[in-house]
């Protein structure tokens, strides 16, 4: 019993609504706006996080660094034999990183590297991070294993080209001269960000593109042996070596998770001042805040509706506004992240020219996410509404034989 | 002829702040026999539409007691005066509060929607009310468009949703003309006669305080006239 009564003040909930159709109009624009914002924000963080996570997973343990004056500078490549002796360091091997143009203005991340010994540790963790082709071998020069993101690029470019396993790409040096590569390989790896603009070659090319060198390199890939204690590993490399920086993965994952969060958290605070702004309206312009609805209310009243009958009735009107703005909210985010690849959010939150094309940018849904922005968009509308609509339905129903 | 509602010296006292205090009622005693029209006279300010939300549980007195049919009713919590209100009292209102975005039947239906009455079965009754009173081809127009007798008649209809026993009018006839004013009292008289209904009515209009059958008085809060 007294479904009917529920069902009824529903429907009647739902006709005011579409009564106040300025203002649930203007309400459902502020709150899909704002959880639009808030979803397509929390999508590419959590993307990343994940993303993170796997390209920290396929990296090295620690890296060492050179600092002079504070500043990182390249390494002498006879730092290896000095770094293996440690106790617990497994594998050493350096690598020469930097960032190079492939002639259209789009940065890639060109990375050098010793294939033999960081093949042997990309096997050993199992991962197949080589989709189509092979990976490097100790005799290759001039050849390179590319992202996904550079297959892409050149597709999408004014003349496409199709770059697979065969393709020659030029590189612009340093110094502006153009070096051509061979493609042996294409990356698919669980990590989009870190290998969706890579471009994997040996020490020695790198180092010509970049100006080094070759006897220095950018930094030094450790590895630790099997159940030892990284941190206290990098702890002796960081003793043993003044000039030295050390960064073990943690330490890294920290680093990059503040750059990431700081700026996905800028975005929430904005979204929040937004969602403030929703509140507010929902405040002065809300069936509860009004003359008018005050007078609804104490009609309500005098015709036998209970207190709690009212807000039952201000309830609904919220939650079906809620729901249906979170609801828009979210599908307007995933259509902007997942078909459109978040154009102007992606770049920021990311912070780097190096993302070329939306295939790159990592975005995962989770459930969590949903049910917080369902949270979020509900709460504050709630409140907005049922607490001006309870104090008015409190107050006695007098007011109502008064033409006021 | 028995008693329904008797007050037993009421007050109520709006405070605006001290020392800014107003007794609109002050010390009425009355009471209201079953099945007659009774009628609440006095100028403007005196304080009847005061007593009428008292004697109709919208608000409680200050000081003193309402009783309906001997039990004091004014003591009771919200919960069991709105129930009362919902199950017993017709109201219909000085300013006649009706919902100008809603039709009229959607408007009469409203006293049925906090019940376990179906909204298709509400909406049906609201239609036998209106064609009662003559509406039957107005029911679904917005109560915005209708002319101001017929809003009045809405408002009737609306006041006896729940088949009232008893029925409190504020100056019925405030926004409609004499010929329609008789129509309404005739209208009134035929419920008091048929059902049994006990009305109060307060009003300053002389042609409404004539069809009363008892008549009160206002002035300054008090009662003057009996
Ligand atoms: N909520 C209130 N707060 C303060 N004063 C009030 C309030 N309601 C009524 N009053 C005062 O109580 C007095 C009686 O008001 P009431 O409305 O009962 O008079 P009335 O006889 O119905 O007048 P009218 O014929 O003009 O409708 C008035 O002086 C009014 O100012
Ligand atoms: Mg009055």
């Amino acid at each position: 019993m007294g479904v009917q009564k529920h069902s009824n003040l529903a429907s009647y909930a739902l006709g005011n609504v579409l009564k106040y159709r300025t203002r649930s109009a203007a309400l459902l624009i502020g709150l899909v706006f704002a959880t639009t914002l808030l979803c397509s924000t929390e999508f590419i963080r959590e993307g990343l996080m994940v993303d993170l996570t796997a390209s920290l997973d396929e990296g090295p343990d620690i890296v060492v660094q050179k600092l002079v004056g504070g500043r990182q500078t390249s390494i002498p490549i006879d730092w290896k034999e000095n770094v293996s002796s440690f106790s617990g360091v497994r594998l050493v091997t350096p690598r020469t990183w930097g960032y190079t143009d492939i002639g259209n203005g789009k940065l890639l991340t060109i990375m050098g590297v010793n294939a033999t010994e960081y093949g042997s540790i990309l096997d050993s963790i199992g991962t197949d991070i080589v989709g189509i082709g092979r990976f490097l071998e100790e005799s290759d020069t001039r050849k390179m294993v590319v992202g996904q993101g550079i297959v892409d690029v050149m597709a999408a470019a004014g003349n496409p080209r199709y770059v697979g396993v065969g393709a020659r790409l030029s590189l612009i040096t340093y110094d502006g001269e153009l070096i051509e590569f061979e493609v042996v390989g294409v990356f698919s790896s669980d990590s989009k960000i870190y290998s969706y603009d890579m471009v994997l070659t040996d020490i020695n090319s790198a180092a010509a593109v970049l100006g080094y060198d070759n006897s220095t390199c950018t930094d030094l890939a450790i590895w630790a042996e099997h159940g030892s204690n990284v941190n206290a590993v990098a702890l002796q490399i960081d003793n043993g070596i003044p000039q030295s920086r050390v960064l073990t993965r943690d330490a890294i994952r920290d680093i990059m998770m503040k750059t990431y969060g700081d700026r996905a958290g800028i975005v929430a605070l904005l979204w929040s001042v937004i969602l403030m702004s929703v509140v507010l309206l929902a405040f002065t312009a809300s069936t509860a805040g009004s003359d008018e609805a005050r007078r609804e209310v104490g009609l309500l009243k005098a015709l036998g509706f209970d207190t709690i009958d009212i807000l039952e009735i201000r309830m609904f009107e919220s939650v079906s506004i809620s729901l249906l703005g979170a609801s828009l909210g979210i599908s307007l985010a995933i259509i902007y992240d997942f078909y459109m690849g978040a154009p102007g959010l992606a770049g920021y939150i990311l912070g780097w020219s190096l993302v070329l094309l939306n295939g790159g940018i990592p975005l995962v849904i989770s459930i969590p996410t949903i049910f917080t922005v369902y949270a979020v968009a509900l709460v504050p509308i709630l409140v907005a509404t049922v607490v001006p609509a309870w104090r008015n339905a409190i107050t006695e129903p007098d007011t109502v034989l008064r033409g006021v | 002829m028995t008693t329904v509602i008797r007050t037993e010296d009421v007050w109520k006292t709006y405070s605006l702040g001290s020392p800014r205090q107003v007794d609109a009622v002050k010390g009425a005693s009355i009471e209201i026999p079953k099945g007659v029209i009774t009628g609440i006279g006095g100028p403007s300010g005196s304080g009847k539409t005061t007593l009428l939300s008292l004697i109709g549980l919208l608000t409680k007195p200050s000081k003193g007691k309402v009783f309906i049919e001997d039990k004091e009713l004014s003591a009771l919590s919200e919960v069991f005066r709105t129930k009362f209100r919902r199950e017993r009292i017709g109201f219909i209102f000085q300013a006649q509060y009706l919902i100008p975005q809603l039709t009229a039947t959607e408007n009469v239906a409203i006293p049925k929607l906090c019940t376990d009455t179906s909204r298709g079965e509400a909406e049906r009754l609201a239609r036998e009310k209106l064609s009662g009173l003559g509406l039957g081809h107005r029911l679904d127009f917005r109560v915005a468009e209708l002319s101001g007798g017929e809003q009045q008649r809405v408002s009737i209809a609306r006041s006896l949703m729940n088949s009232p026993e008893i029925l409190i009018a504020d100056e019925p006839s405030s926004s409609i003309e004499e010929a329609l004013t008789k129509d309404l009292l005739a209208t009134l008289r035929e419920m008091v006669d048929r059902d049994e209904l006990t009305v109060i009515v307060a009003s300053h209009d002389p042609l409404v305080l004539g069809w009363c059958d008892r008549l009160y008085t206002m002035r300054d809060g008090e009662i003057v006239i009996q």
